[in-house]
């Protein structure tokens, strides 16, 4: 079995020492090794100091971003056979570091909640009507209207990818402006009006310069980068509408 | 999870809604006659004339006076000149910001008033020939 050179930048402050380094390691791998399957050896082998975050192996949980050779990648969908020569593993670009390759998620997470990613409809409020109990209908056409930018899994790899989230992290960002958009777009969402203000903001979908990289980056194929674009539509008509009604 | 960032829905001042679908709206129009009418007017002025395929009178001076100083004239000084001006007015302000240049109200005012400019002297050059 041959032998690949991992470079991982470690981090540990806990430990006195605030100045990230960078260690190397030479990791068996054949076509079937994963950066993380790698990662999970050295800390079982080699060094179990080293930590990352992790959990279901097959890009579903989204918890194992990190940077392969200065790229945003999910650990357990890219393979060790795809790179020539050592393989550089850091923490996500743009976020605070609290460890090694894990990085503190916090503002991203604020960012996801400022945009309510989640059905807001007040008719399944009653609760004593019989229309309370029903569940939600919806045609496939309604449903494909979103259902390209449903499949975030919040593993914040557009956000590394984003150069304006890197020069400004009060921007909303990609993921927080998808799902934003995703819901605006769902028929049985009714809390487009809640939403607008937070896109409607300079640091909503207006600090967006359609680089397209979160596109690129997208582990599920979201493509963000539309999402957002046509978020600028829907600000600029929401602007247009409010001049109107004055 | 407080990191010093105001997303509170009751921080009024950071929901003010931005100026930017107004340049946006600027860019985009300036874009599709960047796209579209600006290499018709080069392939037309710098290529098909001086290459003798459009014949010199296409351009004499009294025909490409009376094309000009016109209503359509005027859409062409809109669509060649002025859209476009803002267009890329837009690219610089924002070229200038990822390379952290300036500052977002000095370069707004420096690149918007400068397309401003530039596009009213157009049409002041245009008022001056009709009239």
């Amino acid at each position: 079995m041959t032998t690949k050179r991992l470079s991982i930048q470690r981090y540990l402050p806990e430990q006195g020492n605030n100045t990230p380094y960078w260690q190397d390691f030479d990791i068996p791998f054949d076509d079937s090794t994963s950066v993380l399957d790698a990662l999970n050896y050295v800390k079982e082998e080699l060094d179990g100091s080293l930590s990352y975050r992790w959990s279901c192996r097959m890009a579903i949980c989204g918890s194992c971003g990190v940077m392969v050779n200065n790229t945003p990648k999910l650990g357990c969908q890219s393979f060790l056979r795809d790179y020539e020569g050592p393989v550089k593993i850091a923490p996500l670009a743009h976020f605070p570091v609290e460890k090694d390759l894990i990085i503190d998620m916090g503002l991203f997470l604020d960012h996801l909640a400022a945009v309510q990613p989640y059905l807001i409809n007040d008719s399944r409020l009653i609760n004593d009507s019989e229309e309370g109990t029903e569940t939600f209908k919806q045609t496939p056409a309604q449903m494909e209207k979103y259902k390209q930018f449903a499949g975030c899994i919040n593993c914040g790899l557009c956000y590394s990818a984003c150069p304006q989230f890197g020069l400004n992290p009060e921007f909303l960002g990609p993921a927080a402006l998808t799902l934003a958009h995703r819901y605006n777009l769902d028929s049985r969402d009714q809390g487009k009006k809640q939403r607008m203000p937070q896109m409607n903001r300079e640091e909503g979908v207006w600090s967006c310069t359609f680089v397209g990289f979160c596109s690129e980056v997208c582990p599920k194929n979201v493509d963000p980068a539309a999402a957002v674009n046509q978020g600028k539509v829907e600000s600029a008509k929401d602007m247009l509408i409010g001049i109107f009604k004055g | 999870m407080n990191k010093g960032t105001s997303l509170n829905n009751d921080a009024s001042e950071n929901m003010r809604r931005s100026d930017e679908p107004i340049w946006w709206g600027l860019f985009s129009a300036g874009g599709v006659c960047f796209a579209v009418f600006v290499p018709a007017a080069i392939l037309f002025i710098a290529l098909l004339i001086p290459a003798g395929i459009v014949g010199p009178d296409a351009l004499r001076f009294e025909r490409a006076h009376s094309m000009v100083f016109s209503l359509p004239g005027l859409i062409f000084i809109g669509m060649v000149i002025c859209l476009p001006l803002f267009h890329a007015a837009h690219r610089i302000r924002h070229g200038l910001h990822d390379l952290k240049l300036g500052t977002e109200h000095l370069n707004k005012v420096a690149t918007y008033g400068g397309a401003a400019l530039l596009s009213v002297l157009a049409l002041v050059g245009f008022a001056i020939g009709i009239l």
